[in-house]
Formats: C-alpha cells, sequence, structure tokens
C-alpha cells in the first residue's frame, strides 16, 4: 500500500473519535469499545440500503491486532454456496423457488482508516474474505483488512465505511416482504477480539450474533409518513420533500437494528414497578392485530417484572416492540432495546400466543442484551437460560393456558380446554429435546451442532437442565445463581465457565458431576420401576421395588412407596447402580411405587415407567381414549365418504 | 319440484328408512371398531401398569401424550390431540381440503369403507327411489343387481378425484395461492385468498361430485349396464338442471355446517374415564348418526329431484328384483331326463 496509508495506522491510535465514542462517561454500563455513527438511507422501491459507518474500535485486549475483521451478514444469502445456505440445505430446507430479487447482498465500497491530523487512508484494496470456519471460498459473510501498524491494546482505531445492500425476502429474521421491512444484521460490524485473536465466525445457519458494546448514534432515511422504529431512543427527526430522516442514538448496547413500514400502529404504555426503574414500552402493531394491544403490553410488562426482580433490572428506560407483518418472517427475535413478537390475526385467548413469544424476546434483553454471550459459540447460554425463564414468566404470569392447534392451512385456530399445557412439560419442550438428546453435546461449539437438532440442544435441553437444578437447589438458591450471574456479567462477554463458577460458588456444591452430564456430555436420563410386588408373607405384607437406571445420566432420585393405610416410605438412591432393590415388610400392602415422585429430574425422557400401580386404571384409560379416538375416525369416514 | 322441495322430500325419505340409517351407521361402526380396539391394545401397552394411566383416565396426560407419540407407528401416529371433541372434525376437513395425505392403515380402511359403500349404494338409492321398504332381501339384491356399473363408476371417479387432488389442488393451492399471496403482508387478505381458494376447489369438487352422484341415481333408477352411459346421463342431467341442482347441494351443504357448528358447541371435552367414557361415546355416536341421516338425506334428496325432473315424473324405479333359481335347482331343471332317472 502507498506510504501515506502508513503514516495514517501509525497516527490512529491516537485519533479523535466521532460524537458518538466521545459520550463514553464515568457512568458507562460497558466497555463502549465499538461504537458506530451511521448514516444510511432505504429504497424500498429497489429494496437497498445504502450506508456510511464510522466504526470507532478500541482494542480491549492484551494483544495487538494487525487486522480488523467484518461480519458482512447479508452476504449469507447471496446465493446457494454460502456457508448457511449449505448448512440450511444440509438440515433439509430448500430455497430453489426463490425469486432473483429476493437475495441478498452486502458491497462494501469503499474503507478508509481515520487518522486525527492526517487525511482518511483507503483500504479498500486490502479486504478479503476469508472463511476461519470452514475455508469455504464462496462464503462472503467475513471480510479482514490487513493493517500496516497493529492496534496495541488500549488504542483506538477509526474505519470510514460505505456500503450498499439489497435487503432480501426475509432470512433469519431480516428482510422485507410487500412495505414491511424488517433491518437486522444489516452494516459492516467489526468482530470480536479476544486474548486468543478474532472471534468473527462466519454466519451460520444455527447461530446467532457476538459483538463488543458500543454507542450508537444513527441516522435512517426512509420515505416521509413511514414509522420507523429503532434500537435506541429517537431524538429527532428531519422530513424533505419525500424522506424523513430519523435520528437514533443508544448508548451500551452491541446491535441495531430497526424497521419500517407505512402501516404500523403505534400504541404507548409505561412498565411502572414499586423497585424497578420504569421503562416506557413502544408497540408497532400491525392494524390487523389492534386488538392485541394489550396482550404485547401485559406479556412485556411481566418480561420487565419478573426478570426484573428475578436477575436485574432493566436499565434502558425504553423498549421497542415490534408486530411484524404477515409473512414478514422476522417474528421472535430480539436486538438491543427492541425485539420482534409475532401473533396472528386469530390469537385464542387461552392460547400461548402472542405472550410466550413476547415475553421470551423481551427477556432476551436480559440474557444476551446485557449479558452478552457468544451465540455463536455458547448459544445455549442465552436462548437456554431464557427459554427457562421464559416459561417461568410465563407460568407465574399468565397461567392456565391450553394446547391449541391450528387448521385450514394454519389460519383457523382451535383450542382444547381439556389439555392444560405445564410449565414443566410444554415450557421447556421436553418433547422436542427427547429425539435430539443424543445428537451433540452441548459444549460443543454452537456453529457445529447437527444443523437440524441445534435448536433443541440449544433451547430445550437447557431450559429442562436449568428447571432440574431448580427442583434439585430450591428456586431461592437457583435465583440467587442467575441473579449472581447477571449481576456480575451484565455488559460483559461471559463464557460457560463462568457460569458454572458463579453457580458453585453460590449454591455452595460442586456440581461439576451434573454439568459433566448435561453439558459436557449427551447423557440421556432414564429412571424407572421394572419390578414391584407386594405379597402377604404371614400377618405382613412383604413388598419389594426395583427401580432401575435405564438411562446413561447418574442423579439421585428417591422411590417412593404408597401403602394401602395410606402410609409411605420413601428411600434416598444416589441413581448411580443400573438397578437397585428396595424391600420392607408392613401390615399393609402396597398401592404404588414411583421413582423421582416429585418430578425433579426432568430430564428423564420417559416419564411413564416412573411410577406403577399395582391396581393400575389403564384398561379404563385405554378405553377412554380409544373410544374417543374411535369418533375421530368415524367422523374421518364420513368426511371422506364424500367421494362416495 | 323445487330445490327446497326434494330436500324435504329427500329428508323425509329417509326418516322413513330407518334400517338403512341403522345399517349404514352400524356400517361405519363396525369398520372402525377393529382398529379402535387396535389402538386400545396399543395405548394399553404403552401404559402397562403406570401411574401414568391414572391422569390419562382421569383428564389428558399430555406428557404422557407425547411420549406415546414419540414411539408411535402406523395407527398410533393418528393418536394426536385433535381427535379431542370438535378438534376431530377440523382435523378431517381441514387434511381433506388440504390434502393431507393419511396414514397407510387409515389409507387403507377408508378405501375399504368407500367400495362397501360403493356397494351399498345401489341399494339405498333404490330404497329411496322406491320410497318404501325393500327389506333386507330386495335391498341387498339392489345392491348386488347394480354393483357392476356401480363399481366401474367408482373407479371412474377414483381417477377423477385422484386427478383433482394431483394438479388441480397444487395448482390451486402451490401455484395460485401461493403466488397470488407472495407479497401479501395482511393475514386477513391471505385468508381470504385461502377462502376464495377453497371455494374454487370446492365447486370443481362439487362440480365432479354431483355429476357421479347423479350417474350412480341413473344406474340404480333407470337400470343403466353402461357406467359411461349413466356419466354421460348424469352430467347431462346436471346441466339441464342446474339451478335445482346447485340449489339442493346447496341446501345439503348448508344442513351439514349447521349440524357441524351444533357439534362445535356440544361436543364433549376431555372427560374422567368411567361415566364419561360413555358419555363420549354416546355424545360422539349421535352426532355420527346425524351425519349419516344428512349423507343420506343427500343420496335421498337428489333421487327425488332427480324423479321429479324427469320427463316421466311418475316414474317408477326398478322392477322387483326376481332371484334366480339355486345352482342345485337350475341343474336339475336343465337336466336331460336320461339324467333324472
Amino acid at each position: 500500500m502507498c506510504a501515506p496509508l502508513a503514516i495514517a495506522v501509525s497516527l490512529v491510535v491516537a485519533a479523535a473519535v466521532p460524537s458518538a465514542a466521545q459520550s463514553t462517561s464515568a457512568t458507562a454500563r460497558s466497555p463502549r469499545n465499538a461504537s458506530y455513527t451511521i448514516d444510511a438511507r432505504l429504497d424500498p422501491r429497489t429494496r437497498t440500503i445504502t450506508g456510511d459507518e464510522v466504526l470507532a474500535w478500541r482494542n480491549v485486549t492484551e494483544r495487538p491486532a494487525a487486522s480488523l475483521q467484518f461480519h458482512l451478514y447479508y452476504n449469507a444469502w447471496r446465493n446457494t454456496t454460502s456457508t448457511w445456505m449449505r448448512e440450511r440445505a444440509l438440515a433439509g430446507a430448500r430455497d430453489d423457488t426463490r425469486r432473483e430479487a429476493e437475495w441478498a447482498s452486502i458491497d462494501v465500497t469503499s474503507v478508509r482508516l481515520i487518522a486525527s491530523g492526517g487525511g482518511p487512508a483507503d483500504v479498500t484494496a486490502r479486504m478479503r474474505f476469508i472463511a476461519p470456519d470452514d475455508g469455504n471460498t464462496d462464503d462472503r459473510t467475513v471480510v479482514e483488512i490487513p493493517l500496516d501498524a497493529p492496534v496495541a491494546p488500549g488504542q483506538t482505531i477509526q474505519a470510514r465505511l460505505t456500503w450498499s445492500a439489497h435487503v432480501p425476502r426475509t432470512f433469519a429474521r431480516t428482510g422485507a416482504v410487500d412495505d414491511f421491512f424488517f433491518i437486522a444484521q444489516w452494516f459492516p460490524k467489526i468482530g470480536v477480539l479476544e486474548n486468543s485473536g478474532w472471534n468473527c465466525h462466519q454466519f451460520h445457519n444455527v447461530t446467532e450474533f457476538f459483538s463488543d458494546f458500543g454507542v450508537y448514534d444513527v441516522r435512517l432515511t426512509a420515505p416521509r409518513g413511514w414509522v420507523v422504529g429503532a434500537t435506541g431512543v429517537e431524538q429527532d427527526t428531519r422530513d424533505t420533500a419525500d424522506a424523513t430522516t430519523h435520528h437514533y442514538y443508544q448508548e451500551d448496547v452491541h446491535d441495531f437494528a430497526w424497521t419500517t413500514s407505512p402501516h404500523y400502529l403505534e400504541r404507548r404504555a409505561r412498565f411502572e414497578h414499586p423497585s424497578l426503574p420504569p421503562v416506557d414500552i413502544r408497540l408497532l402493531l400491525q392494524p390487523e392485530h389492534a386488538a392485541q394491544a394489550e396482550r404485547h403490553f401485559a406479556a412485556t410488562r411481566a418480561a420487565l417484572r419478573f426478570y426484573g426482580e428475578w436477575f436485574g433490572a432493566y436499565p434502558y428506560g425504553h423498549i421497542t416492540v415490534v408486530d411484524p407483518a404477515w409473512q414478514g418472517g422476522a417474528g421472535g427475535m430480539e436486538y438491543p432495546m427492541l425485539f420482534t413478537a409475532g401473533t396472528r390475526w386469530l390469537a385464542p385467548p387461552k392460547g400461548v400466543q402472542p405472550e410466550e413469544v413476547t415475553i421470551h424476546e423481551a427477556g432476551h434483553q436480559f440474557w444476551y442484551g446485557i449479558v452478552a454471550t457468544n451465540e455463536f459459540e455458547h448459544a445455549w447460554m442465552d436462548e437456554g437460560l431464557n427459554t427457562f425463564s421464559t416459561a417461568r414468566t410465563m407460568w407465574q404470569a399468565f397461567p392456565g393456558r391450553v394446547y391449541t392447534q391450528r387448521y385450514f392451512g394454519g389460519f383457523i385456530p382451535w383450542s382444547f380446554p381439556g389439555l392444560p399445557l405445564a410449565r414443566d412439560v410444554d415450557g421447556d419442550r421436553v418433547a422436542g429435546y427427547r429425539p435430539a438428546a443424543r445428537q451433540d453435546v452441548q459444549a460443543t461449539p454452537t456453529w457445529r451442532y447437527w444443523p437440524g437438532t441445534a435448536g433443541a440442544i440449544t433451547y430445550n435441553k437447557t431450559a429442562l437442565w436449568l428447571h432440574t437444578l431448580e427442583r434439585y437447589l430450591g428456586w431461592p438458591t437457583l435465583q440467587r445463581i442467575m441473579s449472581t450471574y447477571f449481576q456480575r456479567w451484565a455488559f460483559r462477554h461471559p463464557a460457560p465457565d463462568d457460569f458454572f463458577a458463579v453457580a458453585t460458588e453460590v449454591s455452595g456444591q460442586d456440581l461439576t458431576w451434573y454439568f459433566d452430564q448435561v453439558y459436557r456430555g449427551s447423557q440421556t436420563f432414564d429412571y424407572g420401576i421394572d419390578v414391584f410386588r407386594s405379597e402377604p408373607v404371614g400377618s405382613q405384607f412383604h413388598t419389594a421395588v426395583v427401580a432401575r437406571r435405564y438411562g446413561d445420566g447418574v442423579f439421585p432420585v428417591p422411590v417412593r412407596v404408597t401403602f394401602a393405610d395410606g402410609q409411605e416410605i420413601v428411600w434416598n438412591w444416589d441413581g448411580r447402580d443400573r438397578w437397585k432393590l428396595f424391600a420392607v415388610d408392613r401390615p399393609s400392602p402396597a398401592t404404588t411405587a414411583e421413582v423421582d415422585p416429585a418430578r425433579v429430574l426432568l430430564l428423564d425422557v420417559n416419564r411413564t415407567n416412573n411410577g406403577v400401580s399395582l391396581h393400575p386404571s389403564t384398561r379404563a384409560a385405554a378405553r377412554k381414549w380409544s373410544v374417543t379416538w374411535l369418533i375421530w375416525l368415524q367422523d374421518h369416514l364420513l368426511t371422506y365418504g364424500f367421494f362416495v | 319440484m323445487t330445490a327446497l322441495h326434494a330436500f324435504r322430500d329427500g329428508a323425509r325419505r329417509v326418516a322413513r328408512a330407518p334400517a338403512i340409517v341403522a345399517g349404514t351407521f352400524a356400517l361405519t361402526l363396525l369398520v372402525a371398531l377393529p382398529l379402535a380396539i387396535a389402538l386400545r391394545g396399543m395405548l394399553e401397552a404403552h401404559l402397562g401398569a403406570s401411574l401414568a394411566a391414572d391422569a390419562a383416565a382421569r383428564g389428558a396426560n399430555y406428557e404422557w401424550w407425547q411420549e406415546f407419540m414419540a414411539q408411535a407407528a402406523g395407527l398410533g401416529t393418528t393418536f394426536v390431540p385433535s381427535i379431542i371433541g370438535f378438534g376431530a372434525v377440523l382435523q378431517n376437513l381441514s387434511n381433506l381440503v388440504d390434502n393431507v395425505p393419511m396414514a397407510t392403515t387409515i389409507a387403507g380402511v377408508t378405501g375399504a369403507w368407500l367400495v362397501l359403500w360403493a356397494f351399498l349404494s345401489g341399494g339405498i338409492i333404490d330404497r329411496f327411489a322406491r320410497d318404501r321398504a325393500t327389506r333386507a332381501r330386495g335391498f341387498f339384491a339392489a345392491c348386488g343387481a347394480h354393483i357392476g356399473p356401480v363399481l366401474r363408476l367408482g373407479l371412474v371417479a377414483l381417477v377423477a378425484y385422484w386427478a383433482l387432488f394431483r394438479w388441480v389442488h397444487p395448482l390451486i393451492f402451490g401455484v395460485i395461492y401461493t403466488g397470488v399471496t407472495h407479497d401479501t403482508a395482511v393475514e386477513r387478505t391471505a385468508l381470504l385468498i385461502r377462502l376464495i381458494a377453497y371455494g374454487a376447489f370446492a365447486m370443481t369438487l362439487g362440480l365432479v361430485n354431483v355429476v357421479f352422484d347423479y350417474s350412480r341415481i341413473r344406474i340404480v333408477v333407470e337400470e343403466r349396464r353402461s357406467a359411461l352411459g349413466a356419466l354421460l346421463a348424469g352430467g347431462r342431467f346436471v346441466r339441464r338442471h342446474a339451478g335445482a341442482v346447485a340449489g339442493l347441494y346447496a341446501l345439503n351443504g348448508l344442513t351439514f355446517v349447521v349440524a357441524l357448528a351444533i357439534y362445535a358447541v356440544a361436543a364433549p371435552d376431555v372427560v374422567p374415564a368411567g361415566a364419561g367414557t360413555w358419555f363420549v361415546l354416546l355424545a360422539g355416536e349421535l352426532y355420527i348418526l346425524v351425519r349419516h341421516f344428512l349423507k343420506l338425506t343427500f343420496y335421498a334428496s337428489e333421487t327425488a329431484l332427480f324423479q321429479s325432473r324427469l320427463a316421466h315424473a311418475a316414474y317408477t324405479a326398478a322392477p322387483p328384483v326376481v332371484w334366480p333359481d339355486s345352482p342345485a335347482a337350475e341343474s336339475i331343471a336343465n337336466a336331460s331326463p336320461s339324467a333324472l332317472r
């Protein structure tokens, strides 16, 4: 490169930072080492975004940075050869019906390093795509820019990038349909430098994101009259003849997403709590969901309340809830201070949506937004913790939900009042975990999970082992673990061992045996009653129970036997042997035997074999349900009898 | 006769033929019962002596249900929450109009049931056309007398319906609906378009259905031996009396919808075993009985309309069937005198 470049880069270390970074103060909650000043314009007709960003990046590691690495997420959907698309195909999904204009791209048109006292140095020609994870030369989701002079620890570099992006028909919750736009992962975004080097993964199908905190000072230009919602708080707007520029500013966040549409209804509410800071809630609602505004507010308030009480306060004072358009594909996704919920035009009042998804995504403000884990490598740390927290909040704030099924292309819902949902089964999603239990060891970096079952390992398994831990340690202890972890790691990037260390410290127990199985292993748990007899011997009844460990996971489980006289005996079993005999002589015959009667081990993949009765209701149950099925079959025959 | 008169007349004819209603109801029950017994065996086997059975007997043990579904194969895969109450109706209708494939076992029993109905349809239509009791002998004689052309017509119908679901359904829902709603961002709009798509497919299906209905009626009432001839004649009848045929079809369809609406409100939810089981059975079978009555009213009212709209309105159906002699009697009668010696 030319000589002035070297000079410029050497000057970078003392560079004056742009306005956003200048706001860094003693009150900063986060390191604020990746701050952006962005000016972007959306042309909805061509679905293009042209942008100009100034990045102020400070090296917070102990090693010099010889290069900069940026994510270019939109290139994951440039064609079918990207790693994201290949992994998606591996999971069985196909995109061969997608039209040409519905793919995405992001092209960086210039990169200049800004130095104080000197002109910008153009390093555009140095850009090269790299594929640190799989070597896929067709993947363009990570770009590296070598520097002449490394950025030393503690020093700051500024770079000015201009780019042009084509917004896809929605992929991975970013894109557009009709005139609904949800724009996320949309600008060139610097990776995270760690002491071990750049943590800047390619975009993978089963993972989300990881980035440093900073200050975002963003101006978005959209058509005049269109409603805009974004991370942070709107500062001002400026109108021109056909467009409006919306100015958003936010400190201590690690991403910035936005949405625009001419059709949003805007509703506002406020969260207030005796011991938590107030939060202004802005809801951008589809007109056809106007009647569901209060359901969204109630769920958001529930998340702010319970997460706030259990883990720590939401600190930003403002949150935007986005109700995406039908087919918008953007539902159920979190970004700092903004998230997408998701509902349907017909949403039964006793169904779980939109409450559950709203709580979940609002909850991500805590597990992801504030405690900013590496979702490329440890997605369970935000998704799993949050699924657990969601279930807990859901069943606390909105009890009595029932199973709902949708028919006729998914448009018509029908609720089954006789089929109530339960937190332990439905909230933790044991049914989804069961077939995926052995597919991956959770400690494997998430981006290397098998695409077809990554969700079950990330979300379901974590929720189940946390809920098991809740029942094993008690909620007060687990609550202290999670709140300590939250407080200690807010606005930082904890790793799995940081969570485990807090768990051990707060509980006062060495839980390695547990985390070795649920996190570092793929053991499955299945305890059951194999033999159960209670026979008269003289004046007594000899009762014998054989409990078995069918799975390879080990967990201490009690075995309880109840007797006809109402008495019961509970034996504690360490659960280590493959089987264990328990026997007793009592004047009364036994009636039931059950292993893990309190249902502590929610990871047990086969609950049906846990309890046995000497007088089971099997015939009655089977008769009842086969009669119900009989009516269904007769109705089926008559429905298809249409043809004769 | 107007469509309304034909509908009333049809309902009256069905009401005067309780044996037909009971017989067809019994047929459906008998076809379904063995599978229900088989399923009961699967449920018993999975529950074993488990305490989960207690919860499943008291109400709905959804956790056990999920475990059962996770290991279920064949028939067991159809044991899903949608079978409860009105969910069963929604699922069956939805599966039909959305062209959802059936489990193999269910497809087999459905096919067998349809063949049996096709066989019985000759006797059923004959009974309604005569509007008098024909007794079992007459009924089954009519079934047997018309089975050839009715089955041949059934084969043609099978091809026609297969083509509709193989090509027309994907065209409407896979190409047109998907294309039209590609950029639709409002669910209500998409639902409206889907309803239109359902309407278009239902009309196509209904048109084919009504032609085959009247073809079958013409086979029986006019003692036609040619299925193709009957098909053409049925088509002609539908074309020449399109208003009345459509009106009657709509009336029957409307009655069906009303019956479903009542069942939607009255269908039993999850109940405790014991008396609850019998309540579910009784309520469910009452609904199934009504469905049979409505289906037979379809047959009877269309038969009544056909009879009233023919030039020979006073037309009476085929003469009573005369049974042939038994093979033994026939061989004796045909034997040469020397053989009788």
